[in-house]
C-alpha cells in the first residue's frame, strides 16, 4: 500500500517536474542536430550582456538579502527580546507583503516612490532633490527586500525564541554583555533560522520575474530567460541556459544553506527551559521602538496603501496624492472579473489540497517508514523551490504540447488544470516542509499506542496522526494558497484564455491599459482582502487548535 | 583563590503581587559549601539568581565579600554560575566554551588556553578539546559547565540544581566530585537542590526555603535533630507527625487515638499541637523503656528498601511509619500481625502547630 | 491519492462540458477595455458563439501561436503591429479570409489596410504620436514637443520615455517610422539621440503611457489610442501626431490549423462590420476605425485620417520593415535598451559641452558626437543578405546562433566603448 503511495507520488513528481526541467535542461544542452553541445553555454559568457545579468542578478540578490536582513533581524530580535505590545504589529509585518503579489506593490511604489512619486515630490518640494529610489536595479531591491523580509524575520523569530535563556545567562555569568553577547552566543544560535530565511530570500530574489519587468529593468537574468524566450522563440536556446544557470544557482544557494545548517539544529529550549529573558523597555525606548516599528509598517504597507488609494480614485499623476473619489473600479471589475476571483480560490484550493495530501503522504514516508529510496522524494519535492515559475512553465509549455486531456480536445497546456498542476508543484516544497515539522514533533509512542490497541496503519494514520498534525497541515495549505494566489511567473507562461485565468494574471491584464489601472487596483485591494481573511481565519484556528505548526508558515 | 563571605540582609523580591523571597537574612561564610534547600517555587532559585545579578530585589542588601552589590550588571560580579541544564552553547567547541569567560576577561592568548587545559584537567576531560557539546554524555556536559565556571577564577561559586539532570548512579558521583573540588579549591560555594539527601551529604550548612522564606539555617545534622517546625521537620528525612491536644501529660488525637507521654516530654496542657518522632527511632515489640511512649496497632503493609524494611502500623486510625533495620535471613512481619510500638523519650517532639 | 485522481478526472470531465460550446479564442495584444467591449457586443449577437480572450504581449502571442499544434491552436490573431502578422503568414500560421471588405478603402496613404496576399485584414488605424504629462512638463518648466526631432533637444535630458522595438511592435513601428523618414544613418542618430535623452526604455509599450500618464516621465512616444484614452480617462496628459509619423493598420487574423475556422471567420467579419468599427470610438479605446463610413458618429474633434485631420508624409514601406526586423530590434536592444546608462551619460557630456562652447565649434565634440549617436550598422550593411539571413532564421543550429551572438556582441562592445570615449572627449572640452 505504502509502496503504491510512494510510486504514484513518485512518479507524479517525474511526469509534472523532472520531465519538464529535464526538457529545458536538454534543450540548453542540445546543437541543432540533436546532438550534445556546451556551445550554447559557452555562447552565453560570450555575451557581455548575460554576464552582466548574471552579475546584476547576484547582486541584486545579495543585496536583497542584506537590505532584508536590516529590516529583518532588528525586528525578529526586538520582539523576541523585550516585552511590549508590538507583538501583534510584527505578526501583520510578518504576514502582509507576501499576501501581494510584489509586481503589484512595484506599481504602487512606482507612484509612492518613483521620480514623480509622492515621497520625491514632497522632497523636492521641501528640500530641492530627490531620491531615485525606483530608479535600475535600486528600485529592485528596494521592492525585494520589502516583499521578501518576512522570510528572515519568522524564521529568525522562530530560533530565537526557541533559545534557552540560560544560554544567554551563562554568557552574562562569565562576563560578556551588549553587543558582544548578541554577536557571540544569541546570533550564532539563531543562526540555522537567518540562513534557512536568508537563503530563501535569496533564491526568491533571484527568480523573480514580475519586479524587475513592472520597473523595467531588462539586464537581469530571469527578465532576460523571459525576453528570450517570448521574443526570439522557443527555439533560442540562450534562454534555456539562462533557465539552467538560474536553476544551478538556486540549487546551490539553497545547498549551501543545507550545508552550513547541518548538524546545527540548535533548538536548545528543552522542556520546562525558559527562553530568551524578555526585558522592559523604559518609556524613552518604547517610543523609539514604536516609532522604528511604525516607519517599518509604514514602509512595508506602502504598496497596499498605494493600491487601496488608486483602487478609489479616479487620476494619480504628478502629485502626491490622488484626485477625485469613485466607486466605478470596483463595479468594473466585479462586472467584468468576478470569475477571476473564484477561479483563484478554485485553482488555489485545489492546489493547497493536493500539496497538503502530497506533503502528508511524503513527510509520512520520510519519516515513519523505511522504504528504500525515501530521501529522494523529499529532495525531488524540495527541488521545486529551486525551479523558477519561467521555467517550469517553458518546461510544460514544451513537454505537453499536443498532449490532450482524456475526454476532450482541449490541450493540456490551455487549460486551467496545468495551472492547478504548477501551482501544486512550485508550492509544494512549503506544505511538505508543515508537514514534516508537524510529524517531526510528534512522537512515535502516539502512533504504536494506537497500534497496541488495535488500530491498524491506515486507521493509525486518519485517526491519531492526521487529526495531531492538522496544525501543520492548515499551515502547509495557507502557505501554499497564499503564495499560488501571488505567483505571477508560471501563470503568465501558462494562461491560456481569459475566462480562465486566476485574480494574479487578471490584475496582470487590467495594469496593461491605459484605463486598467483602477480596476487593476481594485482586483488587487480584493485578493489583499481574501488572502488575508483566509490568513486571519487560519491564524485564529491554528491558535485554537495548537501552536505547534504556525510559527512554521514559512520555514522551510 | 579568595574566599568571599556572602551576606543577604532583609532581601525582598516580588513579581507584581506575587512575593518570591521575603525577609531573606542569611550569611554565607568564607569558603563555606552552601546549600539552598526547599521544593520547587520556594524561591531558592531566585535567590540564586538574584546573587548572580539576574534577578533584582526591591528592599534590603547584597553583599559579596563585604560589597554591596546591588545594581551591578551579572557580567560585572564575577560569580561563576553553573546551570540546571549546564547551557553549553552547542555552536562552538568544549575548548571554546570552556575559553569564553577568559576571552571576554581579555586576557592573553596563551593565558586563556593554558587555564582553559588547566580548568579542563581540574574536571577530568583533558582531550575533549574540540568536541562538541552535543557529542558528549551527560555527566561529561555537568564537567564542562563546571570546567567553564571554574576557568574564570570566581569569586563564588553559584551551582542550580547541578545533579537534576543525571542518573542515580551518576549523581552520588559527581556529587563525591563536587565535594573532593571544592575541598581543593576551598571557593565559596552555594547550592541549589530540592533533594534534602543531596544537600546533607556535601553542605556545611543549609538553609531550609518554604514559600520564599528561610525556615532554618544550619548544619545538616542541627536541622535533622532540631528542626524548628513542622516543615523543616518533613522536608528534612521522614517524620510521624500526629494532630492533637495536650490535656494533663495525655495526648489525644483524633487519628491516634489517647496515649500517655512519658514524664521528660514538655506535657503543659496546649491545643493544636503536633506529636512528631522519625520512623527510625521506632522499635516494635520490644522490652519499651520505662520513660517512652507505648502504642499497639496493626501490620498493615511494608516495603523491604534492603538495609531495613519500613512498616506501616495502623494505630487506632492512624498510619504509623517504623524503620527497622534489616539482619541477613529475617522475615518480614506479615501483614495483620499485631504490634506494640514504643518511642523512646528523647525521640519525641512535641511542636506548635 | 485516489481521491486525488478522482478530481483530476471529475475536473477533466468537467472541464470538457464547458469546452463544447462554439469557442472563439482569440490571441490579443489589445487592452482589456476594447477586447471586453468586442467580447461583449460579439455574445449578444452571437449568442451561440463563446468568445475567449487570450491576452498575451505580440511576441508572445506568436511564440504561443507556434507552440501550439495544429488543429489545437487557437482561432483569431489581433495585434498592431503588421510585422507579427507577416511572421506568422511566413511560418504557414495564418489561414486566408474571405470576407468582403464593403466599405473600406484598400489604402491609407500609400499603405495597404489589408494584406495585398489576403492572410490578415486591416481592422483599425493607428498613428504613432508623442504623449506629454501636462503637469510634468509644467513642473519641469518644459516646451511641449512637436515633432520627434525635439525630443533630441537637450532641454528634453531625462524626461523621455520610450519602449524596445523587441518588446513592442507598436515602438518598432515607431523607430521604423523614423528610420524610413529620415532614412537609415540620420534616422539612427535621431533615435540615438532620443535614447540618450531617456530616462528609461521600458520593459513593455504600455509602460510608456503608464508612466507618462502618472507623472513618472515628461514625454512618452506613444501609438495614439494609448494617449487618447489616457485623455478621455481624465489624465493630465496630451497628445499630437508629429509631422513624420505613419497611420499604419491594426490587424486581424485567422489562424490557422485552428479548431473552429468558421467562428474565426464570423468574429473577424463582425470586427470589420460597422457595428464593430463604432465600438472602436468609445472614449475608453479611442482608435481609429478602417471604415470612414464609421467615423460619422465620432464625437467632435475626433481625428480622421480620412479627412486630411492626419496628415502621413511616409510611405511606409512593409516590406522593407519587415526585412530588418530583427536587425533593427536586436541593434536597438543593444546599443540602447542594454546600454541606456552609458548613453545617457555620453548625451549629458555632449549636451554639457554644448553648453560650454555656446555655439562655437570643437572637432573633439564633433567626434564624440559621432561616436555616441552612430550606429554600429551603417545604412549599407544593413542592406547586407548574410546579415538579414543571420538574424532571421529560426532554426536553432549552432552556427547561426553562434554569429548572431557574435555579432549582437560586436554591436554592444562597441557601443560601451564609443559612449565612454564620447563621454571623455566632450568632458575635455573646454
Amino acid at each position: 500500500m505504502i509502496v503504491a503511495v510512494a510510486l504514484a507520488i513518485g512518479a507524479f513528481l517525474v511526469v509534472f517536474l523532472v520531465v519538464p526541467i529535464a526538457s529545458v535542461v536538454y534543450t540548453a544542452f542540445t546543437s541543432g542536430d540533436g546532438g550534445f553541445t556546451l556551445s550554447h553555454v559557452v555562447t552565453f559568457f560570450q555575451i557581455s550582456l548575460m554576464r552582466e545579468s548574471f552579475w546584476n542578478s547576484l547582486y541584486v540578490a545579495g543585496m536583497s538579502v542584506l537590505i532584508a536582513s536590516a529590516i529583518a533581524v532588528p525586528l525578529a530580535y526586538f520582539t523576541v527580546r523585550y516585552r511590549f505590545r508590538g507583538a501583534l504589529l510584527v505578526q501583520t509585518l510578518g504576514v502582509l507583503p507576501l499576501i501581494m503579489p510584489p509586481f503589484v506593490g512595484a506599481v504602487a511604489m512606482q507612484l509612492l516612490f518613483g521620480r514623480s512619486g509622492s515621497v520625491n515630490l514632497l522632497l523636492n518640494d521641501a528640500f530641492g532633490f530627490s531620491i531615485p529610489f525606483m530608479a535600475g536595479l535600486n528600485g529592485v531591491i528596494f521592492v525585494e527586500s520589502l516583499h521578501y523580509f518576512p522570510f528572515i524575520l519568522l524564521n529568525l523569530a522562530v530560533s530565537l525564541r526557541n533559545i534557552d535563556g540560560a544560554m544567554e545567562e551563562s554568557a552574562q555569568n562569565l562576563g560578556t554583555s551588549g553587543f558582544r553577547l548578541f554577536r557571540r552566543i544569541v546570533f550564532p544560535l539563531a543562526l540555522p533560522g537567518y540562513v534557512a530565511g536568508a537563503s530563501l530570500v535569496f533564491v526568491k530574489v533571484f527568480d523573480d520575474l514580475g519586479t524587475p519587468l513592472v520597473l523595467g529593468v531588462s539586464n537581469m537574468l530571469a527578465p532576460q530567460a523571459f525576453l528570450r524566450i517570448t521574443s526570439v522563440g522557443l527555439e533560442d536556446p540562450i534562454g534555456y541556459v539562462i533557465s539552467v544557470l538560474m536553476i544551478v544557482f538556486s540549487v546551490a544557494a539553497l545547498g549551501l544553506a543545507a550545508r552550513i545548517l547541518k548538524g546545527r539544529d540548535y533548538a536548545t529550549l528543552q522542556r520546562g527551559g525558559t527562553s530568551l529573558q524578555k526585558r522592559s523597555l523604559s518609556p524613552m525606548q518604547t517610543v523609539a521602538a514604536y516609532a522604528w516599528i511604525g516607519l517599518v509598517l509604514l514602509l512595508v504597507l506602502s504598496p497596499h496603501i498605494g493600491i487601496l488609494l488608486i483602487s478609489f480614485t479616479k487620476v494619480w499623476s504628478y502629485s502626491v496624492l490622488p484626485e477625485g473619489i469613485t466607486l466605478a473600479h470596483y463595479a468594473t471589475v466585479f462586472e467584468q472579473s468576478s470569475h477571476m476571483i473564484t477561479n483563484t480560490l478554485l485553482y488555489c484550493g485545489l492546489a493547497a489540497l493536493f500539496n497538503v495530501i502530497l506533503g502528508t503522504a511524503i513527510a509520512y514516508i520520510i519519516l515513519r517508514t523505511k522504504l528504500p529510496g525515501r530521501q529522494m522524494l523529499d529532495w525531488t519535492a524540495s527541488a521545486a523551490l529551486a525551479v523558477p515559475g519561467v521555467v517550469l512553465g517553458i518546461g510544460y509549455l514544451r513537454t505537453f504540447r499536443g498532449l490532450e486531456l482524456p475526454f476532450t480536445d482541449t490541450a493540456l497546456t490551455a487549460s486551467w488544470i496545468a495551472l492547478v498542476l504548477a501551482y501544486t508543484v512550485r508550492r509544494l516544497p512549503y506544505a511538505l516542509r508543515s508537514c514534516m515539522a508537524a510529524l517531526q514533533q510528534m512522537h512515535v509512542s502516539l502512533e504504536e499506542a494506537a497500534e497496541n490497541l488495535g488500530a491498524a496503519k491506515l486507521r493509525t494514520i486518519r485517526r491519531i496522526v492526521v487529526p495531531l498534525m492538522a496544525g501543520g497541515i492548515l499551515a502547509g495549505f495557507v502557505t501554499s494558497f497564499i503564495t499560488a494566489a501571488v505567483e505571477l511567473s508560471a501563470t503568465i507562461m501558462l494562461s491560456a484564455s481569459a475566462s480562465q485565468a486566476p485574480m494574479s494574471y487578471g490584475i496582470y491584464l487590467y495594469l496593461q491599459s491605459i484605463a486598467g489601472r483602477g480596476p487593476g487596483a481594485a482586483l488587487g485591494v480584493i485578493a489583499v482582502v481574501i488572502v488575508g481573511l483566509g490568513t486571519y481565519a487560519s491564524h485564529r484556528l491554528l491558535q485554537a487548535q495548537s501552536t505547534a505548526g504556525e510559527q512554521r508558515l514559512v520555514n522551510t | 583563590m579568595a574566599k568571599v563571605k556572602v551576606e543577604a540582609r532583609g532581601i525582598e523580591l516580588s513579581y507584581g503581587s506575587t512575593r518570591v523571597l521575603r525577609d531573606i537574612t542569611l550569611t554565607v561564610e568564607p569558603g563555606e559549601f552552601f546549600a539552598l534547600l526547599g521544593p520547587s517555587g520556594s524561591g531558592k532559585s531566585t535567590l540564586l539568581r538574584l546573587i548572580a545579578g539576574f534577578a533584582q530585589h526591591q528592599a534590603g542588601q547584597l553583599l559579596i565579600g563585604g560589597n554591596d552589590v546591588t545594581g551591578i550588571a551579572p557580567w560585572k560580579r564575577n560569580v561563576g554560575m553553573v546551570f540546571q541544564n549546564y547551557a553549553l552553547w552547542p555552536h562552538m567547541t568544549v575548548a571554546r566554551n570552556v575559553a569564553f569567560g577568559l576571552e571576554e576577561r581579555k586576557l592573553p592568548r596563551d593565558v586563556v588556553r593554558q587555564r582553559t587545559d588547566a580548568a579542563l584537567e581540574l574536571v577530568g576531560l583533558t582531550g575533549y578539546e574540540s568536541r562538541r557539546p552535543n557529542q558528549l554524555s551527560g555527566g561529561q556536559q555537568q564537567r564542562v559547565a563546571l570546567a567553564r565556571t571554574l576557568a574564570i577564577e570566581p569569586q563564588l561559586l553559584l551551582l542550580d540544581e547541578p545533579l537534576s539532570n543525571l542518573d542515580a548512579k551518576l549523581r552520588v558521583q559527581m556529587r563525591q566530585e563536587l565535594l573532593r573540588l571544592h575541598r581543593r579549591l576551598s571557593i565559596t560555594t552555594i547550592f541549589v537542590t530540592h533533594d534534602q539527601e543531596e544537600a546533607m551529604t556535601i553542605c556545611d550548612r543549609i538553609a531550609v526555603m518554604d514559600q520564599g522564606v528561610i525556615q532554618q539555617i544550619g548544619t545538616p545534622i542541627e536541622l535533622f535533630d532540631h528542626p524548628v517546625n513542622r516543615f523543616v521537620a518533613q522536608f528534612v528525612g521522614s517524620l510521624n507527625l500526629f494532630e492533637g491536644n495536650l490535656t494533663a501529660g495525655r495526648f489525644a488525637s483524633p487519628t491516634l487515638g489517647e496515649c500517655e507521654l512519658p514524664p521528660s516530654v514538655e506535657r503543659a496542657a496546649r491545643s493544636d499541637v503536633h506529636l512528631a518522632f522519625r520512623p527510625h527511632v521506632v522499635r516494635l515489640n520490644e522490652i519499651p523503656d520505662s520513660d517512652g511512649l507505648r502504642l499497639e496497632g496493626q501490620i498493615a503493609g511494608s516495603e523491604f528498601m534492603g538495609e531495613f524494611v519500613r512498616y506501616e502500623i495502623r494505630v487506632h486510625q492512624a498510619i504509623v511509619i517504623a524503620d527497622q533495620s534489616h539482619a541477613r535471613g529475617a522475615d518480614r512481619i506479615a501483614d495483620g500481625t499485631p504490634v506494640r510500638l514504643s518511642v523512646p523519650a528523647g525521640e519525641l517532639r512535641v511542636m506548635e502547630a | 491519492m485516489k481521491a486525488y485522481r478522482q478530481v483530476v478526472v471529475l475536473a477533466a470531465a468537467v472541464f470538457a462540458g464547458a469546452a463544447l460550446a462554439d469557442t472563439i479564442t482569440v490571441v490579443t495584444s489589445f487592452p482589456k477595455e476594447l477586447t471586453s467591449a468586442y467580447k461583449a457586443a460579439y455574445e449578444k449577437k452571437y449568442p451561440n458563439d463563446k468568445l475567449e480572450i487570450l491576452n498575451k504581449g505580440t511576441s508572445s502571442g506568436i511564440a504561443f501561436v507556434r507552440e501550439q499544434p495544429a488543429g489545437a491552436r487557437a482561432e483569431v490573431f489581433w495585434a498592431s503591429a503588421p510585422d507579427a502578422f507577416e511572421v506568422l503568414a511566413a511560418g504557414n500560421l495564418l489561414e486566408k479570409v474571405d470576407i468582403p471588405s464593403s466599405g473600406i478603402p484598400d489604402k491609407i496613404g500609400s499603405y495597404p489596410i489589408n494584406d495585398p496576399e489576403g492572410y490578415y485584414r486591416g481592422q483599425a488605424l493607428a498613428g504613432y504620436g508623442l504623449m506629454w504629462n501636462t503637469r510634468y512638463l509644467q513642473a519641469h518648466k518644459l516646451p511641449p514637443p512637436k515633432e520627434w526631432a525635439d525630443l533630441t533637444k537637450p532641454v528634453y535630458f531625462g524626461h523621455v520615455a520610450t519602449s524596445a522595438p523587441s518588446r513592442s511592435g507598436t515602438t518598432q513601428l515607431t523607430y521604423e517610422t523614423i528610420l524610413q523618414g529620415e532614412g537609415w544613418d540620420a534616422g539612427w542618430t535621431q533615435i540615438l539621440q532620443i535614447g540618450g535623452n531617456s530616462a528609461a526604455v521600458t520593459e513593455r509599450s504600455f509602460g510608456v503611457p503608464d508612466g507618462v500618464q502618472n507623472g513618472q516621465f515628461g514625454i512618452g512616444l506613444v501609438v495614439d489610442f494609448f494617449g487618447l484614452a489616457a485623455m478621455a480617462s481624465g489624465f493630465p496628459v496630451e497628445f499630437v501626431y508629429p509631422s513624420v509619423t505613419a497611420i499604419v493598420p491594426a490587424n486581424i487574423g485567422a489562424i490557422a490549423g485552428s479548431k473552429n475556422p468558421e467562428g474565426a471567420k464570423r468574429f473577424i467579419a463582425f470586427t470589420l462590420s460597422e457595428e464593430g468599427q463604432q465600438l472602436l470610438l468609445s472614449p475608453k479605446i479611442s482608435r481609429l476605425p478602417v471604415l470612414p463610413a464609421a467615423y460619422a458618429k465620432a464625437p467632435a474633434g475626433y481625428p480622421n485620417p480620412f479627412d486630411g485631420t492626419i496628415k502621413a508624409k511616409v510611405n511606409f514601406d512593409s516590406a522593407l520593415s519587415e526585412s530588418h526586423y530583427y536587425v533593427v530590434s536586436s541593434l536597438f536592444d543593444q546599443i540602447i535598451t542594454f546600454r541606456l546608462k552609458e548613453l545617457q551619460a555620453a548625451t549629458k557630456a555632449i549636451q554639457d559641452a554644448d553648453k560650454r562652447l555656446g555655439g562655437r565649434q570643437s572637432k573633439e565634440l564633433d567626434e564624440a558626437k559621432r561616436l555616441a549617436w552612430t550606429a554600429p550598422v551603417s545604412a549599407a550593411q544593413s542592406k547586407d543578405k548574410e546579415l538579414l539571413a543571420t538574424f532571421k532564421s529560426k532554426k536553432g543550429d549552432d552556427a547561426t546562433i553562434r554569429r548572431r551572438t557574435q555579432i549582437e556582441e560586436e554591436w554592444s562592445s562597441k557601443a560601451k566603448a564609443n559612449y565612454a570615449r564620447a563621454v571623455e572627449l566632450a568632458n575635455a572640452v573646454k
